[in-house]
């Protein structure tokens, strides 16, 4: 696959990091602001599930783990690779930052799932 | 001479016949104004240090032979006065991001390598008849020229390669200078090579891997902006690949040889006044 792919989807996720960063920021850091909400009730572990339950959260979450995640080993994948490496592990290094990238964002997808779907048993 | 000054020279010597690794040698030169560093190198090897080597041919900075690390920076020394360098003591090293040949000789294998990969010359995909057996000449208007014009003057120098700190850790990045002919090429209006030479520009070690550091710019003795034709290259492939600004498929313009000839002779000199 051409490089041009991988170099424009890590320069075009940017606005989208922006936006889904400045929606967490304004859920999680200036909620007295936006919520009329105590940062510390904002992070409390019952606000977080209620919260967690809306599908809005759910989407602007698993976007923005997409997202940072791909911008985030895109560049890291540049640094790596950057350096004298024999073909076959620079090939590694390729496979690894997929893997490992499929695995974050499963584990990301999980939990927020579970928040998502969180019962309270009662 | 007025004006006359003893500079010291410090220069990294290396013979693979003799040496285990580079040394530093030191010669004191009387200077003038208007001597380059050639010239200094010149007198260097007539007085003092008769095996002392480098490349060089010109003497005028078009040739690109006579490359080397100047107190730190890459720079034609043919193009370099002593004295304009304002330092008492120079220092004098083969061009970094190549291997060493002799003392101040480079291998430029690298370079030329690079170069060839991205195929620097015109390829037409439409008319081989031509290419094979030119029939004519295809047409170009000056404002068409204009639009890739400063990459033409690439002297395949290699400072800009020797600036380069991306090629200092990647030795694998194909580098301004070839970057910049591949952007040369790609952007003339007869060509119709962009995607032949995808599968080293548009790759890891391609365009996308120039951190913009802008040295090679700084570097370029001939004023070509390499730094610059790299985010235009980059602009041309982004652009192509989600299809805008594709390169529309020219039919061959090909101008009869008589017909060029014809246009000569209008445009001929007038006779001579002067016999």
């Amino acid at each position: 696959m051409r490089e041009t792919r991988f170099w424009s989807l890590h320069i075009l996720v940017v606005p989208l990091i922006l936006i889904l960063l400045g929606a967490h920021f304004a859920i999680m850091h200036y909620a007295p602001i936006f919520y009329a909400m105590s940062v510390e009730k904002a992070r409390e572990f019952a606000t977080m599930i209620e919260r967690g339950k809306s599908v809005g959260q759910f989407v602007i979450y698993i976007l923005l783990l997409a997202a940072g995640l791909y911008h985030g080993l895109y560049g890291t994948r540049g640094i790596l690779r950057e350096l004298p490496l024999p073909a076959t592990l620079a090939k590694w290094v390729d496979v690894g930052m997929v893997i490992f990238g499929v695995t974050i964002f499963a584990l990301g997808v999980y939990v927020t799932w579970w928040t998502f779907s969180f019962d309270w048993g009662g | 001479m007025p004006g006359e000054k003893i500079i010291t020279f410090r220069i990294r010597r290396f013979d693979p016949e003799a040496d285990s690794a580079p040394h530093w040698e030191s010669y004191a030169v009387s200077v003038f104004e208007g001597m380059t560093v050639l010239e200094a190198l010149h007198k260097i090897k007539a007085e003092q240090a008769p095996t002392l080597a480098w490349r060089s041919s010109c003497r005028m900075g078009v040739c690109g032979s006579c490359g080397m690390f100047v107190n730190q920076l890459p720079q034609l020394a043919c193009q370099t006065q002593v004295l304009h360098l304002k330092a008492d003591v120079i220092s004098i090293e083969p061009l970094p991001n190549y291997p060493n040949v002799k003392d101040l000789v480079p291998d430029l294998q690298p370079l030329f390598e690079k170069h060839t990969q991205v195929k620097p010359f015109i390829i037409r995909l439409d008319d081989i008849q031509e290419m094979e057996h030119p029939a004519g000449e295809f047409l170009q208007t000056p404002e068409e020229r204009e639009a890739f014009s400063q990459f033409t003057y690439c002297i395949k120098c290699g400072l800009c390669l020797a600036a380069c700190p991306t090629v200092a850790t990647d030795p694998h990045f194909l580098g301004p200078q070839a970057l910049t002919q591949a952007y040369r090429y790609s952007a003339d209006n007869r060509d119709d090579g962009v995607y032949n030479r995808l599968d080293s520009v548009d790759a890891f070690h391609g365009a996308y891997q120039c951190h913009m550091a802008g040295a090679c710019s700084h570097a370029c003795p001939k004023g070509v902006d390499p730094a610059f034709a790299i985010q235009l290259l980059k602009r041309t492939l982004v652009l192509d690949h989600f299809g805008f600004g594709k390169k529309e498929a020219q039919t061959a313009a090909v101008l009869p040889l008589a017909d060029v000839v014809k246009a000569l002779e209008e445009f001929a000199p007038p006779p001579r006044t002067v016999k």
